[in-house]
């Protein structure tokens, strides 16, 4: 076991002739929760969906918890099971009570007996505080509480890392704090994180170290305090100072 | 906040949706409708029910002034069963109902896992059903297939070719859509040549041309091989229905599934392809009606389904001069049957929207 729980080293990633992420490099100790931030079109999506081989990459490694990721099949739904990810859009199950979509995933995957993966449920659902709700349709939730059920499913597997992609800036302005509560208690538990997002007032209380991509490249990389108080090069300060207002 | 609205009453707005031209044309509709109705009605019943002979021995024994049922009567078991051993007939009967069994149950109230029992009932009729009619086994006389016929043909023929050919185009649509070059291109070649052909020559092609291409010696009965041509045939039309189904996820679900580990056949099994078959259940019940009626088309190659059978009883000296009754008879039948597939959509369908509302009141 390390204690680098991710791990990239000069990750190049073309689309074309397109150089999306250009010799990125990065590490996320256990037990760290790190932001992913920078303008639009930067690469940030890209870069986390290489993270569990959502992408593929031309150039680079990347390892999480010691184990090299390679784009054979095999290798990948094993790499997925251990890399949890949270996406903008939900994607819950539509056709599956809210209990199912939790319980589906370790049922299938981890093959536990369903009794079990539904008593993992049930207490995943309490810690997002999403315990009335089970047998409700995602059709029936609102955005916030589907997020919230989106992260208990991807907490269902069990992983080692989870990967947000924009969490909040799908749902109406009630609803963002509500995934920011149950975000900030699993980054105090411990919880290994990269998440992308352009809340900065979340990022510089909960998230341990920032990385800010520009064009496909870290341009900055620092702990949370120091970005925000003091951040070294000029494109961080002006995006800095478009995001916070 | 509850806003009070007033009461504006029932009868004032019924009085005002009369006023509207919309209910004017629909007033004239109905007027037609009944005009027609007098007109034409009073002729049929007095033809297909008033006047009508129920039993007779032969067609002198008829009112001439009404319908001779008693010619569909008398030759009831023939059209239901073919040329099938009247002493064997049970098995025949199974055959028959075993289908019509399982969409009333579809159709009846439902009960826990009804689904997955009228799956079953589906999924087996085409070993069982086909071994019973042959016989052969377990002490049952063997009935070669050329005597099978009559409504047990058309609907096993159906049955059969439908349960056979969803696995297959699920396959060919999930092939369609693969990553895999090679996989797409054998899915799209194979989709577009059975469904650029017509059915008679597909049939043709299995019973006449099929033949010279197997080693010498080997016969397989034109059943077998009408039945393989159909099959194949609904299964192109039910991979375009499914890849319908597909392409109406998008590509969201299938990347949420990756991404919880799922493999690309458990991700199908559980996330895609049950989203995917739920949008589409009126395009497969379609496609279903079509195929049901399409087995007439086996008379072709010399097989005797439900129609043939009527029109070779329609021939016959002894009762002569009854073509209307006897088509008249086929005509319902098949309304009646495609009537309850249609019946069965519109339950599958309400069943899934109140899959979605479940819980609201919980
Ligand atoms: N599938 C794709 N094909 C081609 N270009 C893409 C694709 N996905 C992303 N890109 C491009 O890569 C760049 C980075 O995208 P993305 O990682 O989504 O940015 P971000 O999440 O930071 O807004 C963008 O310029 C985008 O247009
Ligand atoms: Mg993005």
């Amino acid at each position: 076991m390390t204690d680098v729980a991710v791990e990239v080293a000069s990750l190049s990633k073309w689309f074309g002739t397109f150089l999306a992420l250009d010799d990125v490099s990065l590490r996320v100790p256990r037990g760290c929760s790190t932001v992913l931030c920078g303008p639009s079109g930067s690469g940030k999506s890209t870069l986390l969906r290489c993270l569990n081989g959502l992408e593929t990459w031309q150039e680079g490694e990347v390892r999480i918890a010691g184990t090299r990721v390679r784009s054979r099949p095999g290798d990948l739904v094993a790499l997925r099971r251990r890399v949890g990810m949270v996406f903008q859009s939900f994607h819950l199950f539509p056709h599956l009570d809210v209990l199912a979509n939790v319980s589906l995933p370790p049922r299938i995957n981890l093959r536990l007996p369903r009794a079990e993966a539904e008593d993992r449920a049930h207490r995943l659902l309490a810690e997002v505080g999403m315990a009335e709700l089970a047998r409700m349709f995602p059709a029936q939730l609102s955005g916030g509480q589907k997020q919230r059920v989106a992260i208990a499913r991807a907490l269902a597997m069990e992983p080692q890392v989870l990967l947000f992609d924009e969490p909040t800036s799908a749902l109406d302005p009630e609803s963002v704090g509500e995934v920011l509560d149950v975000m900030t208690q699993l980054a105090e538990h411990g919880r290994t994180m990269v998440v992308v997002t352009h809340e900065m007032g979340f990022a510089r209380r909960v998230c341990h170290e920032v990385v800010f991509l520009s064009d496909g490249r870290i341009v900055e990389c620092a702990p949370a305090d120091r970005f925000f108080s003091d951040p070294a090069s000029d494109r961080a300060r002006t995006f800095l100072g478009q995001v916070c207002r | 906040m509850k806003t009070h609205v007033p009461d504006v009453g029932r009868g004032h707005r019924l009085v005002r949706g009369l006023g509207s031209r919309r209910s004017a044309s629909s007033l004239l509709a109905w007027a037609v409708a009944l005009v027609a109705a007098g007109i034409t009605l009073p002729d049929i019943v007095g033809w297909a029910l008033v006047d009508a002979t129920w039993v007779a021995e032969d067609r002198a024994g008829c009112d001439p002034a009404g319908a001779c049922w008693a010619f569909v009567v008398n030759r009831l078991p023939q059209f239901a069963f073919g040329f099938y051993p009247p002493e064997e007939r049970w098995r025949a009967a199974v055959a028959l109902a075993w289908p019509l069994v399982s969409l009333a149950i579809a159709l009846g109230p439902g009960f826990r896992r009804r689904a997955a029992v009228v799956a079953a009932a589906l999924a087996f009729y085409p070993p069982v059903a086909g071994l019973l009619l042959l016989g052969g086994l377990l002490g049952l006389p063997r009935v070669p297939t050329s005597q099978w016929g009559g409504m047990t043909m058309t609907v096993f023929v159906g049955t059969v070719a439908f349960v056979a050919a969803f696995p297959i185009g699920l396959g060919l649509a999930l092939a369609r859509r693969s990553s895999l070059p090679a996989l797409r291109l054998l899915g799209t070649g194979f989709i577009e040549i059975w469904r650029g052909l017509p059915l008679i020559a597909v049939l043709f092609i299995a019973v006449v041309m099929v033949p010279l291409a197997l080693p010498p010696g080997t016969e397989l009965p034109r059943l077998v091989l009408a039945l393989v041509g159909i099959t194949l045939y609904t299964s192109s039309y039910l991979a375009e229905v499914f890849r319908g189904g597909l392409q109406s996820l998008g590509a969201g679900q299938g990347e949420a599934a990756s991404a919880l580990g799922f493999t690309y056949w458990s991700a199908q099994r559980y996330v895609v392809v049950p989203q995917a078959l739920m949008a589409v259940v009126p395009g497969i019940l379609n496609t279903v009606v079509a195929l049901f009626k399409d087995t007439t088309y086996v008379l072709v190659v010399g097989l005797f389904d439900f129609l043939s059978i009527v029109s070779a009883a329609v021939a016959d000296p002894r009762w002569l001069g009854l073509a209307t009754e006897g088509y008249v008879f086929v005509g319902l039948v098949y309304w009646a049957f495609c009537f309850l597939l249609s019946r069965v959509s519109a339950r599958i369908e309400r069943d899934i929207g109140r899959g979605r509302e479940r819980g609201r009141s919980a």
